[in-house]
């Protein structure tokens, strides 16, 4: 009888222990996409070691990816989208503050050298935005997307400003449709013209994006990609010679997808890969790669791809002058036969919508 | 065998122990019992809100509001009616302007963003039901602060956002303060990871959107796949966080069965498995105000062209 009142007495523990095991043990059992919380850049180890010099950006703070490790760079802040002077020596990124955001210009290091625009106000609605800087090829000026002037809403128009002057002097480029976010993600080309993406709307009230292009400030935008296929993000090659670009055909997916580039047009578009959400295509220095922004896994955080372009699939820069904004066109598009993307970072949380600087 | 007993004992008391949120929220927060109201507009008589049977197909009213105390009875920011067929996994969107000038189930016409605030659910779901033509089984209500709960809770949503949403006068409310002051925000376009707080700008702000409203629905519409595409991934051991999560901020009339039932809808999530209708001008509404309307700017509603949708989608 007492041998059992002290088993009865020792068991207790055992009881506590085993339904304290199963409180826990159902813990662990939780989904690990929700128990995912990103990690910094700084504290992963890349899986691929990319060549050259890359800056990408998490949660607003900048990061050099460099030889396979990642290295914090520049003040506190809200960071984002960094781009490279064409000597490589200098960056220029977007700070916002509150209700506006600036360009500031800074060297490798991530030090800044001199804030370019002063778009803060005490009047909530004096405050403005500046976003997607990108510096002209002779690095004499940076365009970026700037919401001036506030007459039909707040839309973004492509604007222009010297490299070492001031604001004052920066001049509208675009004319953007109004009330659909404007016009973004500026490249000035070596021509003098101008690639950037607008945003529309047609007549069944949907929004598109398209890549344009202009050959002087204020002039005649010729669209290079059809509305329908809401083509955007695009990033031109070193050489010059080829486009990158993001393009969702109307759905919540997207393909990635190249074309040809003679300085006024685009050649028929190769499909890289399709089916995913790919963001911010950046060329690799020897413009036979591409990185870009994709999920890992089925709703995850951005983490940084890889994708080798097959030699056959490069694009011929022989094309036809016209635009290929026609259906015909895009029918001659091709799915390359691309290897397979390999993920380059695990874990982070990068932002999407701040593309690759990378030399 | 007593031992075992025990050991049964025990581990069940600790899964209770677990569960117990699920089991409080599932009594406080879930199973609400709405009666229609009579409608003083058109004379119909009380009708309780039937469900239908299980695994057959059912209509939710999904509502979301300001839970900010700016209103003592809020006005609905968002109505989305929504059909599940959970044996073939196809889900029915249908997005309903918040400016709709309707007759209300509580007596007279304003914008249907009223009836929640004149009625609550039932007034809402009985003003949807007679002016669409529609059977809704349940409803849904989460106040703006639990949709940022939410999604925080579920590490953030994968959003394609299809144009820069820039918005001078979105609302800056819900961290305390002025509740009428406003704020300056900035969406940038391209598929990203977006946050409880960066969700809500985005699903919230209109005054910068061609579309006005009509745009607004469709980003709801998004994020709601976005959510229901995260929501995939949760198993059960993930409900005693989200029940957490929603606590004051969530009511609905579903039970847990058909909890358990939406959640097997999302984990076999198909995006091509989902119809999204939104009533864009001019097919099914179009603009007026005016002194018929209170002076309001408003959306009229082109009925023969909407009950033509709701017959063929809401059966």
């Amino acid at each position: 009888m007492i041998l059992r009142r002290i088993a009865a007495i020792l068991f207790v523990p055992v009881m506590l222990a085993f339904g304290s095991g199963v409180y826990l043990y159902l813990g662990t059992l939780k989904s690990k996409v929700v128990q995912e919380r990103p990690q910094l850049p700084t504290v992963t180890k890349p899986k691929f070691v990319l060549p050259g010099t890359m800056f990408v950006v998490q949660e607003g703070r900048l990061f050099k990816l460099e030889a396979g490790s990642f290295t914090e760079i520049g003040p506190g802040g809200e960071w984002s989208q960094p781009t490279l002077t064409p000597d490589h020596t200098k960056l220029v990124a977007v700070l916002r503050t509150g209700f506006s955001s600036d360009l500031y210009l800074m060297d490798l290091g991530g030090h800044v050298l001199k804030r370019l625009t002063k778009n803060d106000s005490r009047y909530i609605d004096y405050n403005h935005w500046a976003f997607y800087p990108r510096i002209s090829p002779d690095g004499a000026s940076v365009m970026y997307s700037f919401d001036s002037p506030k007459v039909n809403g707040v839309d973004l128009a492509v604007w222009s400003m010297p490299l070492n002057g001031a604001q004052w002097q920066a001049r509208r480029w675009t004319d953007p449709y109004s009330h659909t976010g404007g016009d973004v993600s500026p490249i000035p080309l070596a021509s003098g013209g101008l690639l950037f993406v607008r945003h529309s709307i047609d007549s069944s009230t949907v929004v598109h994006s398209q890549i344009y292009f202009q050959s002087r400030a204020l002039g005649v935008a010729t669209p290079l990609t059809p509305e329908a296929d809401d083509c955007s993000q695009a990033t031109l090659s070193p050489d010059g010679t080829q486009v990158a670009m993001v393009c969702t055909h109307g759905k919540q997916s997207a393909s990635l997808e190249i074309a040809s580039f003679n300085g006024s047009a685009l050649g028929a578009p190769q499909v890289l890969v399709d089916g995913g959400l790919y963001a911010s295509p950046a060329w690799s220095p020897d413009g036979k790669a591409l990185a870009y922004f994709g999920p890992q896994g089925l709703a995850g955080h951005f983490q940084l791809w890889w994708l080798p372009l097959p030699v056959a699939a490069t694009p011929s820069p022989s094309i036809a002058a016209a635009p290929s904004t026609s259906a015909s066109a895009r029918a001659a598009s091709t799915v390359a036969p691309t290897p397979a993307p390999v993920q380059v970072t695990e874990g982070v949380d990068l932002s999407a919508t701040s593309p690759p600087a990378w030399f | 065998m007593l031992t075992l007993f025990c050991l049964l004992l025990s581990g069940t008391a600790g899964a209770a122990a677990y569960f117990f949120p699920v089991v409080v929220a599932g009594v406080g927060q879930t199973g609400q019992t709405v009666v229609v109201p009579p409608s003083r507009s058109q004379g119909t008589a009380s009708t309780p809100m039937p469900s239908a049977a299980p695994g057959a197909p059912f209509t939710v009213l999904l509502l979301g509001s300001d839970d900010d105390g700016k209103n003592k009875s809020p006005l609905t920011q968002s109505m989305i009616l929504v059909r599940v067929d959970p044996a073939s996994k196809h889900v029915t969107m249908l997005s309903i302007p918040r400016d709709l000038w309707v007759p209300l189930s509580t007596g007279g016409s304003a914008k249907i963003d009223a009836a929640y605030a004149y009625g609550g659910a039932a007034a809402a779901i009985a003003t949807v039901e007679r002016n669409f033509h529609v059977h809704i089984d349940e409803y849904a209500w989460v106040g703006l602060k639990g949709l940022i709960k939410l999604i925080d809770r579920l590490g953030g949503v994968d959003v394609l956002v299809s144009n820069p949403v820039l918005d001078d006068e979105y609302p800056n409310d819900i961290n305390g303060g002025f509740l009428y002051g406003y704020m300056r925000i900035a969406a940038l376009p391209g598929f990203q990871h977006l946050d409880g707080t960066h969700a809500l700008q985005y699903v919230r702000s209109r005054h910068n959107d061609i579309n006005g409203d009509f745009g607004r629905s469709a980003r709801q519409q998004q994020v709601l796949l976005a959510i229901k595409a995260k929501a995939s991934t949760l198993n059960a051991a993930d409900l005693p966080d989200i029940v957490e999560t929603l606590k004051g901020n969530f009511t609905t009339s579903m039970g847990l069965d058909r909890v358990r039932s939406l959640l097997g809808v999302a984990t076999a999530f198909d995006l091509a498995n989902v119809k999204q209708i939104v009533l864009f001008v001019p097919t099914y509404t179009s603009y007026d105000r005016g002194a018929a309307y209170g002076g309001q700017s408003v959306v009229v509603p082109h009925w023969s062209q909407i009950l033509a949708v709701t017959r063929a989608n809401f059966p």
